[in-house]
């Protein structure tokens, strides 16, 4: 295997995005060391207009259907890759204007904070186009490696480096299995990409390399049983950074999954489609159940996220078209409502200091826009119209039962309900409950501004998802093929069963 | 110009939901006013429905179909039928008579307004979804706004915390036969609706997602699904019991009613006036909007389980309610007692006793919402609910006791009301098929007679206690103007039924053609159907 790293203009022209947001982040950088004395929040909006110009890129991009490949085709620009990079690029503006009050309780590093949230997006947006082995974990390390820094980044409070510690150690561990992973596919079937592994025969070898590079990127999405590190770590970690972490790096991970999984796996679906339903069906009910007894508000939600990829994986254990087109539009969906739901969160203790779910009683008293956008977005996780997160519910179920999942699709629907209860307890707590302390809280512009986007996102995706559902519909075209299942016997199975 | 009033019924409460959310809170006033506006609006709208819908011609009418998803077959499908038509109607009336019998609340108004007009929107929009995504999508919309509702201005049995049985423990919410472990606080009840209606609406969504599935053509679509689809066997039994239980929760039918008079009792008198008058009837429209349209076979083969449930609904409400001291609770079982008389109209597919079953959900909406109102207004003036303490209060409220009584005869059913005629055609359609049902259900009348004449006796009549003598009678316009149209126009259409009863009429007799197979399933103009 050889590497030919000749590039014309053209191919260039596919990096343009991350190109551009890598001069863009060095600029910030630089700005921030030459200039010492630069307001933070100016650094902030640079930031955010280097990723919203980005954004406007990849925009082009998919309008004017640029595609390509580069590099043997570790890296691919897509419709998938470019729907997923515009997923993290919105996550990370609405992250960094999230930011810009909380970083104000830095006492040190404020610049390099925006610094590096751009980075891990970079790293990400790599993620999303990455197309063989190499570049799975190249790229996956590449974002973590920022994340690491963030999760740990109030040095002062101990929580936060407990949780920066947990997530380093187990980021760690998942990473060697990786790589494990990773050698055994490349020895039994000689390649990396995952175009060419798709003829490769059923091996032992080759299932337990897969289910190591499985559990590596459950570790990321946070699955059960790869779930462990995410409630201390969101816990500790700076609440923007948590809201980073719970939508960003999980979207970059399904893109590398559907892409796994769809391309390089197709012929063995039966078998991984049994695996997506365990993981999905433990998620749900583990996190929706754990979640009951939770008294944090940040714990509450990292449990209820490992509930909503329990529901994502539906739409990869349906594993078609319809299945993926069903995923892009539920993480679109969790996307606004889950953000949206930690801009209250940074908005309640930027001014209370306290994520204690006890101290959000009588919030629609001291912030009745605070908590109707909370309302709002609990509403939409727990899956009620006409918000977005009851369309992303109904889609995955369209594509679980074309597959005829039934038992999937019991669960999930039982499991709508379960999560109703939480969700709705920290409803009472806001609305029913009378506040210790009536002072009226006051936003500021900046979250304001998130708080915004995300409740346009929620309505506007659960009044007229059309466009929604057709871009999902058309970035992932080149699965058209995967709808027809294959009859055959799973080859894995098979060869785990005699040998 | 029908398409136009059909949408504005739909949309005005929703616009004034969106209206409201910009006017400040310390304006009362302007947030009545535009509250009232929306309602009114609708109710002019849902009356131009109702009076235009075309008898003769049947069928679904007014009908506006725009693309949603072809994705998903989803399409915003609406229009009404004879049945959908009188309900909408009847939640137009509840939801304007609602805003003015909630005119006094102080707390929030603002948001009380936004939560009851999105609530009264979704039932509206259910009764008029012609595609089963629609359906559930308004339905579960309509559950949520309740547990706030509820939550935040409703209130307390009478000295729940303190509620102890002999031996010192807790004493449950009310003789109900699921799920009864909580105290009887606001919070218990806006919970249990919440969680009871969302696991019944869970269960139809998988029926409705299988015969999604298993039809021919990948649609929401209702009218397309009713012409193509066709189940049977074991399939067709399993979408069926999904639909019905999952939809006759919210009716409630016993024995899946133990959250609604828990909820009717700390909800707010405007809430329980919707909930009582147009929510529960959302569980029967829908029954026959998905299993009577697209089932018809499996419908006539399994609807005798209805037939057997709904004489536990009369018997067992109607006790209940008899020996209930809280008036809410008298009122609420009541209800529940009352659905039951729906679900044998249905159960006996026959076309005078669905008819009359349609008529009788427009009757008990307009009783039960007058009742509820009352109810809501000696508690607003008296703070409490128990019946043994209450009494005389006819001395202060003489036009209340005098509406107080023209409720309790609706609600019994006196000529003159439309209940009578409800009531009558119930009866008389359903004698052939279940003469048993139907002696019960004449003792259920009696019953009914009974327990309200009796808290109509505990309210207005005998000793008052002094504590009470502060009590005043509605005597402002807005408070008597929703009673007064309540009252009205359930005598006006006790007296001239016939438009009423020709419209329903015009939809239940080939619907039950085709479920009794007098006339052939698949009719031939499929073709323009088809998407």
């Amino acid at each position: 295997m050889t590497f030919d790293l000749t590039l014309s203009s053209s191919d260039l022209l596919l990096l343009a995005p991350e190109i551009f947001l890598t001069i863009w982040l060095c600029v910030v950088l630089a700005v921030d060391f030459t200039y010492k004395q630069i307001d933070h929040e100016k650094l902030a909006y640079l930031s955010v207009g280097g990723v919203i110009a980005t954004l406007i890129n990849l925009i082009w991009f998919d309008y004017t259907g640029v595609e390509g490949a580069l590099f043997k085709d570790m890296f691919v620009l897509d419709g998938v890759a470019i729907f997923f990079k515009i997923l993290v690029l919105i996550s990370t503006a609405l992250v960094l204007l999230a930011s810009i009050d909380y970083v104000k309780s830095f006492k040190f590093f404020r610049g390099e904070y925006y610094f590096l949230v751009m980075m891990s997006a970079l790293g990400m947006m790599f993620m999303a186009s990455a197309q063989d082995l190499l570049s799975v974990f190249v790229t996956l390390e590449f974002s973590t490696f920022g994340f690491y820094v963030l999760v740990a980044y109030l040095r002062e409070d101990q929580k936060s480096s407990e949780a920066g510690l947990k997530f380093f150690i187990l980021g760690v561990f998942a990473a060697g299995l990786l790589a494990y992973g990773i050698s055994l596919v490349y020895g039994e079937t000689g390649t990396l990409v995952f175009s060419e592994m798709a003829s490769a025969p059923g091996s032992i070898g080759l299932a337990i390399g897969f289910i190591m590079i499985f559990a590596a990127l459950g570790f990321k999405i946070g699955a059960v049983p790869f779930h462990s590190w995410i409630p201390d770590t969101y816990q500790g970690a700076p609440t923007p950074v948590t809201a980073f972490l719970s939508i960003a790096p999980k979207g970059a991970a399904l893109a590398i999954l559907i892409r796994m999984f769809y391309v390089a796996l197709a012929t063995f679906k039966p078998t991984w489609v049994l695996l997506f339903v365990v993981a999905s069906i433990v998620s749900m009910t583990y996190g929706n159940i754990v979640a009951i007894a939770q008294k944090n508000i940040k714990r509450l939600l990292a449990y209820s996220g490992i509930a909503q990829i329990g529901n994502v994986m539906i739409g990869l254990a349906a594993g078609t078209k319809r299945g993926s087109d069903a995923i892009l539009f539920y993480l679109l969906t969790y996307l606004f409502a889950n953000l949206g739901a930690f801009a209250v969160v940074i908005g309640v203790s930027n001014l209370i200091k306290s994520d204690e779910i006890e101290d959000y009683n009588g919030l629609n008293r001291r912030s009745p826009f605070l908590a109707a956008a909370m309302l709002l977005f609990l509403l939409s996780l727990a899956g009620v119209p006409p918000l977005a997160g009851f369309i992303g519910k109904l889609y995955i179920f369209v594509a679980a039962i074309e597959q005829e999942l039934y038992t999937l699709l019991i669960v999930g629907l039982i499991n709508i309900v379960i999560s109703m209860y939480y969700y709705l307890v920290v409803v009472k707590k806001m609305y029913i409950n009378e506040p210790h302390d009536p002072t009226p809280l006051s936003v500021s512009p900046p979250l304001k501004a998130v708080i915004f986007v995300g409740i346009a996102g929620t309505l506007l995706l659960g009044i007229y998802p059309k466009p929604f559902i057709d871009w999902a519909a058309a970035a992932t075209l080149m699965f058209s093929n995967i709808a027809a299942p294959t009859a055959s016997a799973p080859a894995v199975l098979t060869s785990l069963a005699g040998g | 110009m029908g398409q136009v009033a059909l949408l504005a019924t739909l949309f005005a409460p929703f616009l004034g939901s969106i209206v409201l959310l910009f006017i400040p809170n310390r304006k009362p006033l302007l947030v009545r006013a535009v509250a009232a506006a929306s309602a009114g609006t609708a109710l002019l709208a849902s009356l131009y429905v109702f009076m235009a819908y075309d008898p003769d011609q049947g069928g679904f009418q007014f009908i506006t179909k725009w693309a949603w998803s072809e994705e998903l077959g989803i399409g915003f499908h609406i229009g009404v039928d004879g049945i959908g038509a009188p309900l909408v109607f009847a939640s137009a009336i509840l939801l304007f008579a609602g805003i003015f019998i909630s005119w006094h609340i102080k707390d929030r108004t603002k948001e009380f307004y936004i939560f009851l007009l999105i609530l009264a929107a979704a039932t509206i929009g259910v009764f008029m979804s012609l595609d089963l995504f629609f359906l559930y999508f308004f339905y579960e919309m309509s559950v949520l706004p309740m547990y706030v509702l509820l939550g935040i201005w409703g209130s307390h049995t009478k000295g729940y915390l303190s509620m102890t049985d002999e031996e010192g423990r807790k004493l449950r919410d009310s003789v109900g036969f699921i799920l009864n472990f909580g105290a009887n606080s606001k919070e218990y009840a806006a919970m249990k609706l919440t969680l009871f209606l969302s696991a019944g609406a869970v269960f139809a969504l998988m029926g409705i997602l299988l015969i999604y599935h298993f039809s021919p053509v990948q649609t929401f679509d209702i009218l397309v699904l009713r012409e193509v689809a066709h189940f049977d066997g074991t399939l067709a039994i399993i979408i069926w019991l999904l639909v019905f239980f999952g939809f006759a929760s919210i009716a409630p039918i016993w024995p899946l009613h133990s959250w609604s008079p828990v909820g009717h009792a700390a909800a707010p008198a405007a809430t329980s006036m919707l909930h009582a008058g147009v929510l529960m009837k959302l569980g029967h429209f829908s029954i026959i909007r998905v299993a009577y349209e697209i089932l018809p076979e499996t419908t006539r083969e399994l609807m005798p389980i209805a037939a057997v449930l709904c004489v536990f609904s009369i018997l067992y409400g109607g006790f209940v309610a008899y020996f209930a001291k809280d008036t809410k609770y008298v009122i609420g079982y009541s209800s529940s007692s009352h659905m039951g008389y729906v679900f044998l109209g249905m159960a006996a597919l026959d076309y005078i006793s669905l008819t009359g079953a349609v008529i009788y959900m427009f009757a008990h909406a307009l009783a039960t919402g007058m009742l509820f109102a009352m109810a809501g207004w000696v508690y607003d003036q008296t703070h409490t609910r128990d019946i043994p303490s209450l009494g005389g209060l006819v001395k202060n409220m003489p036009f209340l006791a005098g509406a107080f009584i023209i409720a309790c005869m609706a609600s019994v059913g006196m000529p003159g009301t439309v209940n009578f005629i409800a009531e009558i055609m119930i009866i008389v359609g359903a004698w052939e098929k279940y003469p048993f049902q139907v002696v019960v259900a004449v003792l259920g009348i009696v019953l009914t007679m009974a327990y309200l004449f009796k808290m109509m006796r505990g309210l207005f009549y005998g000793q008052m206690s002094p504590e009470y003598a502060h009590a005043r009678d509605t005597s402002q316009w807005v408070d008597r103007l929703p009673l007064l149209l309540m009252i009205g126009c359930s005598i006006f259409f006790g007296i001239f039924p016939m438009h009423f009863y020709n419209v329903v009429r015009s939809t239940v007799v080939p619907m039950l053609d085709r479920i009794n197979q007098v006339a052939p399933l698949v009719t031939q103009n499929t073709t323009g159907l088809l998407p």
